[in-house]
């Protein structure tokens, strides 16, 4: 292993690794624009020069490979002038228009102008360049071309990682400009990334642009409900009132903003698919269930669990254990489906639709899945389903009369519509129970005839774990308050089992330890230790791990 | 009075009162005195128009030309809002009192502006630190100080009454700082053309560095 010196301290790393891939593992800061670890190296920003011993000229960090005995120096006054000149270039026809640049705020250049250059231009601001500003590039993404400073993070991204070729830069020398050839719409299904890798202004998200200043935001990791991938992300949402003027602004609650792509090299790198970005707007979609009812009276979810309770042991106690069953579905935390499990004994299905079946399929050669739960795996690693046959078979019983009392919890699809098949198979369900308890996110036309409905917990107002499809194990967080009396599943759920006896913990970590010591498959794990990369059970077969790396190019 | 060090880092002459009243007994005199002070203001305000107090709210005084009063969103030419919601004075708040929601303007050359814009004036505490953190002199305060209203409602107060109001006409603008600076920008055209800034003090030029840079290598 090759030994290299940074700043007077030695590192030994790998050989084939840049300077700059060392210098982030060890925590040193280089500053940089283009590089980017999952784009590839271009080395046109100049900014990431350090000086290295016997070599004549500042090298670029990104693109040199480390040597044995390598001595770099990244502080050297050298360094730090050529650092401010490479600043001084980029802003020399910057428009600074900061107040309305949706960037300011978490701008690369405002961060390392503070840090390295906090030069005072030398050129007038009406000589500057004008260039085009506010150009729509595609239905999501925004173009300013002054705010541009041709890192080409951007065209490199569609060159290697979409393989779509879309942006590339258009003329020469100072003419040189972003842009799509034919100015066709940018349309690609993972486009908004651009919007991420862009460190300045020039590409903005048109879903996210002027809604709120970065520096309201705050971040929260989490998980993308999306699909079965299971991509990282953080969820930024408002982080206290904008305003106390504002009537109807409540500061309790908070609204999810955008969220944005958050690097784990072996799920997602640092990408999203855009249904899965934008999927925190389907909450919006219908009106949340804010309040619980029972025969379309409001009532409060305390008021009604012991009822829930006590009409399942009456029906259990009438027509034996076996007519009482729960469906709940694969967009559950593990945790609440591991308590139905344990409060149904067993009687517990999660398949709506084919979600088995999908669930490990491609629907791209990215990230996409065609399964659009987040917890299918988690839900068979539970070894909840048997041989209840599904929604359909559940359906089947209830109008058989073997299932009179049911506890349905429905989360909708984050992306996408859920099948029509799906809600009129639910709306057949409910009708056919005796007994029925909708637990849902939002007020769904097919629970109209449910006798008891509850509001719960969406994605994103809910801590738990989902399992993606290569069985790793992550955690979903809260980043918003469930509206009204909605609560998680899982709180719901303990609340009943202490109804019936068991007293369970209702802190998402107590029941994740419940599920390691009784799951085979998650024997030995730890909540604490699952961190925000998650991690793949140790008890797995390898011979059962996906490949997951393999599906980013 | 007698100078006296009441606790203060300076010397502070104090007023002794009870001093002064053991030294000035009280009389039947002095109490007629008072009477005739009464009878002249009396007599010069009745006959002579000389009053030391004004008919509020009918007559108002002037303020300073820096009072700190209800906001004004000062608009272009054009008559629309300078404003290109930037969310400075929102930051800077501290009584979180302004509330803005930014839309895209359809010109890409100012490309934001506020769709809507309260400021609720029964929280605002007249800081001004609103009017120092616009970078556009959008916001400034005025002279005006009526904020009575019947309900809570009509105290937040939206753009058009940000823009224009009677109080407005009647007492004029009162604290704008940056009124300088804003003018400059958009009266000085020799000072947006020539270079303001010729060079960071003591630097030289990259030019002449990379010269004596490549001089020190030979």
């Amino acid at each position: 292993m090759p030994k290299i010196t940074i700043n007077d301290q030695q590192y030994e790393a790998p050989p084939g690794k840049t300077i700059i891939e060392v210098a982030d593992e060890v925590g040193v800061q280089i500053p940089r624009y283009c590089y980017h670890p999952d784009i590839g190296v271009e080395g046109s920003c100049r900014m990431c020069l350090v000086e290295v011993e016997k070599s004549p000229k500042l090298t670029p960090a990104c693109a040199t490979p480390i040597a044995d005995g390598m001595i770099v120096r990244t502080t050297t006054p050298r360094v730090q002038q050529a650092v401010r000149y490479a600043m001084e270039f980029l802003l020399l026809h910057h428009p600074i228009d900061c107040p309305v640049c949706d960037q300011s705020g978490e701008c690369w250049l405002q961060d390392y102008y503070m840090d390295h250059a906090r030069h005072t231009s030398r050129y007038p601001g009406t000589q500057k360049t004008q260039r085009l500003k506010a150009h729509t590039l595609g239905p999501l993404v925004k173009l300013d071309r002054e705010r541009c400073i041709l890192c080409t993070r951007c065209v490199r991204f569609t060159r290697n990682v979409t393989q779509t070729n879309e942006i590339t830069v258009f003329h020469r020398g100072h003419a040189s400009e972003i842009g799509v050839a034919g100015d066709r719409p940018f349309d690609n299904p993972y486009s908004v990334n651009v919007v991420d890798v862009c460190p300045v202004g020039a590409l903005t998200s048109t879903d996210f642009r002027f809604k709120v200043r970065a520096w309201f935001l705050q971040g929260t990791s989490s998980i993308c409900a999306g699909c079965s991938t299971g991509c990282n992300l953080r969820i930024d949402h408002s982080a206290r009132a904008l305003g106390g003027g504002a009537p109807g602004y409540s500061a309790t609650e908070g609204t999810i903003y955008r969220t944005v792509g958050r690097r784990n090299v072996e799920v997602n790198k640092s990408w999203l698919c855009d249904e899965g970005r934008l999927s925190f707007h389907t909450m919006e979609r219908w009106p949340r269930l804010r309040a619980a009812r029972e025969h379309g009276s409001p009532r409060t979810v305390a008021e009604l669990l012991p009822v829930v309770h006590q009409r399942f042991e009456a029906i259990r106690e009438q027509y034996g254990p076996a007519a009482v069953a729960a469906l709940g579905s694969a967009t559950n935390t593990n945790e609440a489906l591991f308590l139905l499990k344990k409060y149904f004994h067993n009687r517990v299905d999660f398949r709506l639709g084919d979600e088995v079946e999908t669930y490990r399929k491609r629907q791209d050669d990215l990230l996409r899945r065609w399964d659009k739960h987040p917890n299918t795996r988690g839900a068979l690693d539970l070894g909840l389903g048997g041989d209840l046959g599904g929604l359909r078979g559940l359906r089947e019983m209830a109008e058989r009369r073997q299932i009179r009392g049911m506890w349905i919890a429905f989360h909708p699809q984050l992306v996408g519509e859920d099948a029509r098949e799906i809600v009129d198979e639910l709306r057949r369900l409910v009708d056919a129970l005796e007994f029925s308890v909708v637990s849902a996110t939002h007020d769904f036309p097919w629970m109209a005839n449910a006798r008891i409905v509850l509001p719960m917990a969406g994605w994103a107002e809910e801590k738990g774990t989902y399992t993606n499809f290569a069985g790793r194990v992550q955690i979903t967080a809260r980043a918003v308050a469930p509206p009204g009396d909605a609560r998680p599943l899982h709180l719901m759920m303990s609340e009943l089992l202490a109804l019936a006896g068991v007293q369970v913990s209702a802190d998402p970590a107590a029941i994740f330890d419940w599920i390691a010591r009784e799951v085979p498959l998650y024997a030995d794990m730890d909540y604490d230790a699952i961190g925000p990369l998650g991690i793949v059970p140790p008890a797995r077969p390898a011979a059962e791990i996906e490949p997951e790396t393999e599906m980013v190019r | 009075m007698t100078p006296a060090r009441g606790g203060y880092a300076v010397d502070v002459p104090v007023i002794n009162v009870s001093e002064r009243a053991r030294r000035e007994p009280a009389s039947v005199w002095s109490t007629f005195l008072a009477f005739g002070v009464t009878l002249r203001r009396l007599f010069l305000s009745l006959f002579k128009g000389d009053m030391p107090t004004i008919q509020y709210p009918e007559q108002q005084r002037n303020y300073s030309e820096r009072f700190r009063g209800t906001h004004i969103l000062t608009v272009r030419d054009d008559g629309s809002l300078k404003c290109v919601a930037c969310y400075m004075c929102a930051t800077i708040c501290p009584a979180e009192c302004i509330y803005i929601e930014a839309g895209e303007h359809p010109n890409p050359e100012i490309e934001k502006y506020p769709r809507r814009f309260d400021i609720d004036m029964l929280r605002c505490i007249y800081c001004g630190f609103c009017v120092d953190a616009c970078p556009e002199e959008a916001i400034i305060l005025s002279r005006e100080h009526h904020q009575s209203a019947y309900t809570r409602e009509e105290t937040i107060y939206p753009i058009e009454k940000l823009i224009a109001r009677p109080g407005i006409d009647m007492k004029g603008p009162g604290y704008r700082p940056n009124r300088p600076f804003a003018e400059a920008k958009l009266l000085d055209r020799q000072a947006q053309t020539t270079c303001p800034y010729p060079s960071t003090a003591g630097e030289r030029h990259p030019a002449v560095l990379y010269e004596s840079m490549i001089l020190k290598r030979q």
